[in-house]
């Protein structure tokens, strides 16, 4: 391993403040929140990872509807100092679209086919990136958009059973059938 | 001969939970593996954005059936440090106590899983008859075997039960005494050893990229477990070691199994020397009773489950429910990418073997 792994987190945090404008917020003990502008987010992870900050443990997003916004959030782990940067960018809520980082974390290919999938986030240079994961033959809005509305979808395509029959009626009625019959045997 | 193209699952011996790999083979080797996930689907993350915090917790445990615990402790230690809430010090002991019994409780069925695939059922007919002393425990303390929802928000639900103590004791002292018959009887075993040993090979450049945690890194010879690097709850109060192998195979991962369950009944008995008295739960947020609110904020909490890393990132609006909550499975990385760009080249026949002892789990993938 090299020695850029084992910088303090003031530096590589003073650096990111430095090269890439970030905003960092204190979540916890050894984790951060770096938000950066969405044209240097991919060149900030690229210089996290080469710092140490080298385990993707999730790629995922967050719909803030009313400002319009996705929220991307990359948590990547440092496996030397234990310390954790949630490194999040905004991006247009109508024009979804943003890079891929596939070629840093390969695995990052399947979180961005389930972003993709679940919000409706394009990620260029990820080919594979509209295939159908999870959810087979889907053809509503992303389910994980805030606008999209579980019940009212549940209530479309899976109607409530009507009975035709009425099941109590007729088991009184099978029920005196039962004892005329008795009553004709018996008779 | 041609490539023939052959379905693994959705219901198999080897894969625990539905879940579908499409084969192309050639002979009998593997040449394209194409995961199918998404029959377990549950919609779970949406869900707990309809849900007040605390309903969440009947739900969450069932993302991950085998070990449902460490979601209730994800979620609770990510809610907390939203809310920079500082959990009581009797609660963090108990919560340890609580995972490391998980952890006790999955290792051993996971020994019945790998038997499936094997055609070796003593060791599943053991583990299960002794992870089933471990439910035991779960239930006096809990009320309930499987889905506890013992570990909230701020604490525990309740404090342990008079007596209980000594019986977790005496629990650790059995399951020590049993180990060894494990490892003698159904590690050096012939079915099992000679049918893992040198199968489903990775090494550590390929699990560092992938981000493959837990014990399919381990067994590669690199000592990480987020217990240690990043210690939560008392984890760095109490004296454990980490259990590696060298070899990357099959075999080396099984063979971790038992050595970590010693270390976790290592860290039970110092839990429960440790922990002092105390009030066992905290309140979180505003609000009254079941309905509260947790502050405006972001955080991820990860533990160290018996698969590696699995985490949760909860984000708070403010609200009575979860904005949004984003689970990382364990087997996300193996289970899909891994499927797809390690299977190839193995045989039809070890595919359950490299799935099984990389601990693919099926519900926490597709959530």
């Amino acid at each position: 391993m090299t020695n850029s792994t084992n910088k303090p987190v003031t530096e590589v945090l003073g650096k990111a403040k430095e090269l890439f404008n970030v905003k960092v917020e204190d979540i916890a003990e050894r984790q951060y929140k770096l938000i950066a502008e969405k044209d240097k987010a991919i060149p900030l992870l690229a210089f996290l990872k080469e710092s140490g900050y080298s385990h993707l443990s999730i790629l995922t997003c967050v719909d803030w509807i009313e400002e319009k916004k996705f929220e991307l959030v990359y948590i990547l782990f440092n496996w030397f100092n234990g310390v954790t940067f949630l490194v999040s960018t905004f991006i247009d809520r109508d024009k979804p679209v943003f890079y891929t980082v596939k070629d840093m974390w390969p695995t990052a290919e399947y979180y961005e086919r389930d972003v993709h999938e679940f919000f409706g986030v394009e990620f260029e240079g990820n080919e594979r990136c509209k295939l159908p994961l999870i959810l087979e033959l889907w053809n509503d809005l992303p389910p994980l958009r805030k606008d999209f509305d579980p019940l009212k979808y549940s209530k479309e395509h899976f109607p409530d059973r009507e009975y035709e029959k009425d099941v109590i009626h007729e088991a009184k009625i099978i029920r005196a059938d039962l004892e005329n019959t008795r009553g004709d045997i018996n008779g | 001969m041609g490539e023939v193209k052959l379905f693994f699952g959705p219901n198999h011996p080897g894969m625990h939970g539905n879940f579908s790999v499409h084969m192309y083979v050639e002979g009998d080797i593997v040449v394209k593996a194409r995961p199918l996930p998404g029959f377990l689907h549950r919609g779970f993350e949406k869900l707990m954005e309809r849900r007040l915090w605390y309903q969440n917790l009947a739900l969450i445990p069932r993302i991950c059936v085998p070990e449902p615990d460490i979601n209730e402790a994800c979620y609770a230690m990510a809610i907390e440090k939203i809310a920079k809430v500082e959990v009581p010090e009797r609660a963090q002991w108990i919560r340890m106590i609580v995972l490391e019994l998980a952890r006790i409780a999955n290792h051993l069925w996971s020994f019945g899983g790998i038997g499936g695939p094997l055609g070796m059922y003593t060791s599943m007919f053991w583990s299960v008859a002794d992870r089933d002393k471990v439910l035991d425990i779960f239930e006096e303390l809990t009320g309930a075997r499987v889905y506890h929802m013992y570990i909230i928000p701020g604490g525990v639900r309740k404090d342990l039960p008079p007596k209980l103590e000594e019986k977790i004791m005496k629990l650790m002292d059995y399951l020590e005494q049993r180990m060894p018959e494990y490892e003698t009887f159904i590690l050096k075993n012939r079915i099992l050893h000679t049918r893992l040993k040198g199968i489903a090979k990775i090494d550590t450049e390929t699990c560092l990229q992938l981000g493959i945690t837990g014990i399919g890194l381990r067994a590669t010879g690199v000592p990480y477990d987020i217990r240690k690097i990043d210690p939560y709850l008392f984890y760095d109060k109490v004296e454990f070691e980490i259990p590696t192998a060298t070899e990357g195979d099959a075999l080396a991962r099984i063979s971790l199994k038992p050595k970590e369950i010693k270390q976790s009944i290592r860290i039970i008995r110092q839990a429960l020397e440790k922990m002092p008295s105390g009030p066992v739960n905290t309140k979180i947020g505003d609000g009254n009773g079941l309905r509260i609110r947790v502050p405006k904020g972001m955080a991820y909490a990860r533990v160290e489950s018996t698969r590696g890393e699995y985490g949760y990132l909860v984000v708070s609006n403010g609200g009575e429910t979860p904005y949004r909550v984003a689970v990382r499975g364990a087997s996300y990385p193996q289970g899909l990418y891994g499927v797809e760009h390690l299977l190839p080249g193995t045989r039809i026949d070890d595919v359950p073997i490299w799935l099984d002892t990389m601990g693919v789990c099926a519900p926490e993938i597709d959530r």
